[in-house]
């Protein structure tokens, strides 16, 4: 494809490149200031005033962070929850986004809205966790992974996708005597891909996160615990909503820097920027990559 | 609940029987079909267990529930907690602040997911696209305290807003702009856009992969530039996403948040900070009352819903993409 | 690519079985002896807490005593209410358990031992309450579920820091005026007004803030209540106990407040009040304190002492006398000051109870019991003999610049120290006569801690403590402190519901009424907005609850 670069296009393009610097510096400052901070002496920290770089430099908050024992085994069960949780989740919200777009499916109506409604009703935490209790799911790996799998947001993103792909593929496929599981296996899927990443990113990232249901459910089992719930059990004594004047007399010393804090944040981050790239390809393209062809 | 499904899956291949009389279809067809209702009633019956069973406990909005009685033994008061609630100036107040935080922070959110998506894919450096793309989502990672901590420093009388504002002498005397219940809402909304502006976008750049790159060709055949392009070819490739989305997003009006509202109010302006969710902290788990929470999540429920049917149709008669 | 994705997943779901595998194994506590033949329990604490590690070396030394070792866990990202909810909805608990304010609950769910049996058994138990205060700790059926951990003093009382509320000046502006006798509200803002005159910025050119008040949520206690303890009445926290004729009375509108938020509204009006006062978060307060900027304000010293006192004292600015010692003010010249009172405060609405959960009732008493023997006690809070405390010739302990360092280190503290923090504990004097129960209460070792800028103010007005430097007084009553009753109040009554609005109100006025151009304006309105809360309901049920424990009390004159 040639270009000509016209008047309006280079300006434009001036306008599109500051607004992008201008972008990237107020999204990046918070992160750069997290990381000063986790690099910062917390006590130096407690004084303000640390913007980009680190004034009284020290590495105690990453070694206090990762001496939190327990930490391991919180690493093992959440990249096992992530993996599970994530591969669990994909394959199911794709089968019933795929049911759900199919045109002349009956039931593709009551069975959308039966969905999403399930987005704005909550039966509560008293509720919820009396019912994981009489389906065994509390003091198992499997509380992670099976509550929450099938999401009617994620179903919906890739539902929409999916709609988009042309009939005529599907209708091409039926002639040649395909069943629906060909068709969603080798005709749609392979298509989806940039939504399958992109809801995959959803779910992974929302189980990397995920430390409630450790604490909630499997709070007395310590080989259960996740990575995100060692860290909040670290950081639990800066969370003050629930404090009160007397528990804090009581609890002595217990104050932990916003420096370990900034550390538990780095370090929380770091894997999902190293894999981020492998799943970006799907969703940033040029203009020439992608699309679908009649 | 085991007999209710397996009824559910009876009444659905009793009707499959009717449509496939009607329609015709062939016998390949009705066996297709067949794999795809299986699917939809296994799937069916998870949703039952996990999203409709817990709604059991709804039935604490119409009790005085002690934990010690349990969902089964406590006692029954009717509407006595949806009556407390609607008696109740400051409940009536929160609504309207929830319901304000959320429609300002459905817009802006929404349109500047929209407009970033777009115009990073207008960036033509592939390599800058990929960098500033994974710059923009990072602020999602960080927890609500850490970004209203960084709002509070920024914001402060010597922070960096007060002092260019000095600098360029707009104003004469640093604003305490926490002290204020006008900026209150504005912050809150700029601070849900700086966070997840870059995640929101996600979406929209994997449905931008979608477009086929030949209509951009067309258009650059007929001679239309970048915005015509954007105009007559991307938006438009879009507006199924974008409508899904917003129609799911018009039932979260009511979500406005905890966190944030929590950490950015003080007393100066509890009037306008208070949300659904703070109330119910305050008022209800705070004093052993957990009737109440359930009774103003019902009705963030039920208003919901409303909402979402109410767009839904809307979208149908306009002939838009639309959620069922 | 496709097969190495199956094989993770693979992988990955197997990894997921064994977890679930020995995950239904694991929690067996209850007193289940593990391999090395020590009784593990298992305890949740509805507070926030520190978490020790599983190899904690103190706990283990501990269970090499006793024989028992417990896995605490505590309250995370949850309120306490909801924590102990969802523990009786489903109906298993922890062998013990502390629900807060929230452990009545338990009570009512039967989820609790009753322990007026055992505890005839347990000598040490059994000394740690004298036959009154066991009474008073009896529920409705007449049984006691729990035994409150805290403020219990062993023989002489020991105690050199004031814990509690106070207004606070850093030792630079007493220096500066020669060290003043301050004794009233007007005299303290005289001082501050002055130096700040004379000092408007620090040594290095930062400004400094005179005066500045936390008002951050639940700590806006920095703000409201100074008005009780300036009319000379003791920390009973919600209300005023007239001690003539036992009368509950209502400090919100004492004149004394009144004037006390004309004061404040005047400095406000000066500039000395700090101007982000009320939008500041509890984080920005401790940055500036820290920066040694702020020449005073009210706070309790534990909300203030473990974070901007050390980042004080980091930064060098003791040196510069930035370090804050209370002062005994009260609204007029010749008041007596209760800031700061002796005796221990029992607060009966919490404690540590054990659950029906719990298999081995016995075996979990009797390590309660061991905890509070003086060489395990000792272990809590002292730690190891020539590792975290020196013993000197005349037998007192003390701690070298190291080893204190070591106590406030966070992964240190995680790996060796073990106070079971949440179990019964002493304060006061050892049961060797000499040493303190806990090094708060060393003299000598509380003194060689202090900057020298504190000695030396210390030294000034012939004083060596905190404590001192307010005087004490002993407890007004048997019903003192009475906010033990009012933070278990709920919305259930109408004055927990008056209670819940009044702080709603002054959370929204107390601010404008400091900040109004007319402050008789500002104040008519708080007050119009105030009555509308019907504080007398909470004022009645304060009163009975009052009358109430007075009448218990007299059974054991």
């Amino acid at each position: 494809m040639k270009k000509k670069i016209s008047g309006a296009d280079l300006a434009f393009n001036i306008f599109n490149g500051a607004f992008m610097v201008i972008f990237v510096i107020v999204t990046l400052y918070p992160v750069l200031n997290t990381l000063a901070i986790s690099l910062n002496d917390g006590t130096d920290a407690l004084r303000g005033g640390i913007y980009l770089l680190p004034r009284v430099f020290t590495a105690k908050n990453y070694t206090t962070v990762l001496g939190k024992d327990n930490l391991i085994t919180g690493a093992i069960v959440t990249v096992a929850r992530t993996v599970v949780g994530t591969a669990l989740a994909l394959i199911t919200n794709a089968i019933l986004a795929f049911i759900v777009s199919r045109k002349n499916f009956v039931f593709a109506k009551p069975v959308s809205l039966f969905w999403v409604i399930t987005m704005y009703v909550n039966g509560g935490l008293i509720p919820t966790f009396l019912l994981y209790k009489t389906l065994g799911l509390t003091n198992s790996f499997l509380v992670y992974v099976i509550p929450g799998m099938l999401s009617a947001f994620n179903m919906l993103v890739i539902r929409t996708y999916m709609k988009g792909i042309p009939d005529s593929l599907e209708e091409s496929a039926q002639l040649d005597g395909a069943g629906y599981t060909t068709i969603f296996l080798k005709i749609i899927s392979p298509l989806c891909k940039p939504v399958y990443a992109t809801v995959a990113l959803f779910v992974a990232v929302g189980q990397w996160n995920s430390w409630f249901d450790a604490m909630l459910y499997n709070r007395m089992n310590g080989n259960l615990t996740t990575l995100q719930y060692e860290l909040m059990k670290l950081l639990s004594s800066v969370t003050n909503q629930s404090a009160s004047a007397e528990n804090m007399k009581n609890a002595v010393g217990s104050v932990t820097p916003t420096s370990v804090r900034a550390a538990a944040t780095i370090i929380t981050m770091l894997p999902i920027i190293c894999i981020y790239p492998f799943l970006q390809r799907y969703f940033v393209t040029g203009l020439t990559l992608g699309g679908v062809k009649e | 609940m085991t007999l209710s499904s397996s009824n559910a899956e009876g009444v659905i291949s009793l009707d499959e029987n009717k449509v496939k009389e009607k329609k015709k279809s062939d016998f390949s067809r009705l066996k297709h079909q067949k794999v795809l209702l299986i699917w939809t009633a296994i799937l069916t019956v998870y949703g039952i267990i996990f999203y409709y069973l817990p709604l059991g406990g709804w039935i604490m909005a119409f009790q005085n529930y002690r934990p010690k009685d349990g969902l089964l033994h406590s006692k029954f008061v009717g509407l006595e907690k949806f009556k407390l609630l609607f008696s109740d100036v400051s409940f009536l107040r929160v609504i309207r602040n929830t319901l304000a935080m959320g429609i300002i922070n459905l817009i802006v959110t929404f349109v500047m997911a929209i407009v970033f998506a777009i115009l990073l894919n207008e960036v033509s450096h592939r390599g800058g696209k990929k960098v500033v793309q994974t710059i923009s989502y990072l602020p999602h990672f960080l927890s609500w305290i850490i970004v209203t901590g960084i709002l509070h420093d920024a914001l402060s009388g010597n922070g960096i807003i007060n002092q260019l504002m000095l600098n360029f002498h707009l104003i004469s005397q640093p604003i305490n702009f926490f002290a204020h219940e006008k900026f209150f809402w504005p912050i809150v909304a700029f601070a849900n856009v700086w966070k997840e502006t870059g995640w929101n976008a996600i979406i929209y750049l994997a449905a931008i992969t979608s477009i086929d790159p030949s209509l951009y060709e067309a258009a650059a055949i007929d001679g239309a530039g970048r915005w015509a392009k954007i105009k007559h070819v991307t938006l438009p490739s879009l507006k199924p996403t974008i409508m899904i989305l917003l129609l799911m997003n018009v039932g979260n009006v009511l979500n406005a948040g905890f966190e944030i509202q929590y950490l950015l109010g003080n007393g100066l302006v509890q009037n306008v900070s208070q949300t659904i969710d703070i109330y119910v902290l305050k008022w209800g788990i705070s004093q052993g009352d957990y009737s109440l929470g359930t009774a103003a999540g019902i009705f963030k429920s039920v208003v919901s819903i409303i909402l979402i049917v109410f767009f839904n149709q809307m979208a149908k008669r306009h002939g838009e993409e639309r959620l069922f | 690519m496709r097969q190495k994705l199956v094989s993770a997943l693979l992988l990955a779901s197997m990894v997921g079985t064994a977890l679930t595998g020995c995950g239904s194994k694991a929690s067996a506590a209850g007193g289940a002896v593990n391999k090395d033949g020590i009784k593990e329990f298992t305890a949740f604490f509805a507070v926030p807490g520190n978490e020790i590690n599983d190899d904690n070396e103190i706990q283990q030394l501990i269970a090499e005593k006793t024989g028992c070792k417990v896995k605490e866990t505590w309250l995370t990202g949850q309120t306490n209410e909801e924590a102990i909810g969802t523990l009786i909805a489903g109906g298993e608990y922890p062998d013990f358990v502390d629900g807060g304010d929230a452990t009545v609950q338990l009570y009512e769910a039967g989820a609790l031992v009753p322990l007026d049996d055992y505890i005839d058994k347990y000598p040490n138990i059994k000394e740690f309450f004298t036959d009154q205060e066991w009474d008073s700790l009896r529920q409705s059926d007449g049984h006691i579920y729990w035994i409150p951990q805290f403020s219990n003093i062993y023989g002489e009382e020991r105690e050199c820091t004031h814990n509690d509320e106070a207004f606070w000046i850093q030792t630079r502006v007493l220096k500066w005026a020669g060290y003043p006798e301050i004794h009233t509200l007007d005299q303290y803002f005289d001082l501050i007004e002055k130096y700040y005159e004379s000092n408007p910025t620090m040594e290095d050119g930062t400004a400094n803030i005179p005066y500045t008040i936390l008002c951050d949520d639940w700590r806006y206690f920095c703000l409201e209540n100074a008005g009780e303890f300036l009319d000379g009445y003791p920390n009973d926290g919600s209300v005023i106990v007239d001690t003539d004729n036992n009368k509950i009375v209502d400090y919100n509108t004492t004149p004394t407040t009144k004037k006390y938020f004309e004061k404040l509204n005047e400095e406000y009006k000066k500039g000395i009040v700090d101007p982000e006062s009320f939008t500041q978060t509890y984080d920005e307060y401790i940055a500036k304190l820290s920066t040694g900027r702020v020449l005073g304000m009210v706070d309790q010293w534990w909300d203030f002492s473990s974070n901007a006192e050390d980042a004080i004292k980091t930064a060098g600015l003791d040196k510069a006398g930035c370090n804050y010692v209370p002062l005994p003010i009260t609204i007029d010249e010749g008041m007596k000051n209760q800031w700061h009172n002796s005796g221990g405060v029992l607060n009966v609405s919490s404690g540590l109870g054990i659950t029906t959960s719990c298999k081995d009732v016995e075996g979990a008493l009797q390590f309660v019991n061991d905890l509070l023997g003086q060489e395990v006690h000792d272990l809590r809070f002292w730690g190891v003999k020539g590792e975290d405390y020196e013993v000197g010739d005349d037998g007192m302990y003390y701690r070298t610049p190291e080893e204190r360092a070591n106590v406030a280190d966070t992964a240190y503290k995680a790996s060796h120290s073990c106070p079971y923090s949440y179990f019964p504990q002493w304060l006061g004097t050892s049961r060797d006569g000499k040493n303190a129960m806990k090094p708060e209460g060393q003299e000598q070792e509380f003194y060689d801690g202090l900057p020298d800028t504190v000695k030396e103010c210390f030294d000034a007005y012939g004083v060596k403590t905190y404590v001192e430097m307010l005087g004490t007084n002993p407890a007004p009553g048997p019903w003192y402190p009475m906010y033990t009753y009012s933070s278990t109040m709920t919305t259930a009554t109408p004055g927990g519901t008056a209670w819940a609005l009044m702080d709603e109100i002054k959370h929204q006025y107390l601010p404008k009424v400091v900040m109004a151009d007319n402050f008789e304006t500002g104040w008519d309105e708080y007050m119009k907005a105030y009555e509308s809360c019907k504080p007398e309901d909470f004022i009645s049920e304060m009163q009975t609850e009052l009358e109430r424990r007075i009448e218990v009390a007299k059974k054991y004159e």
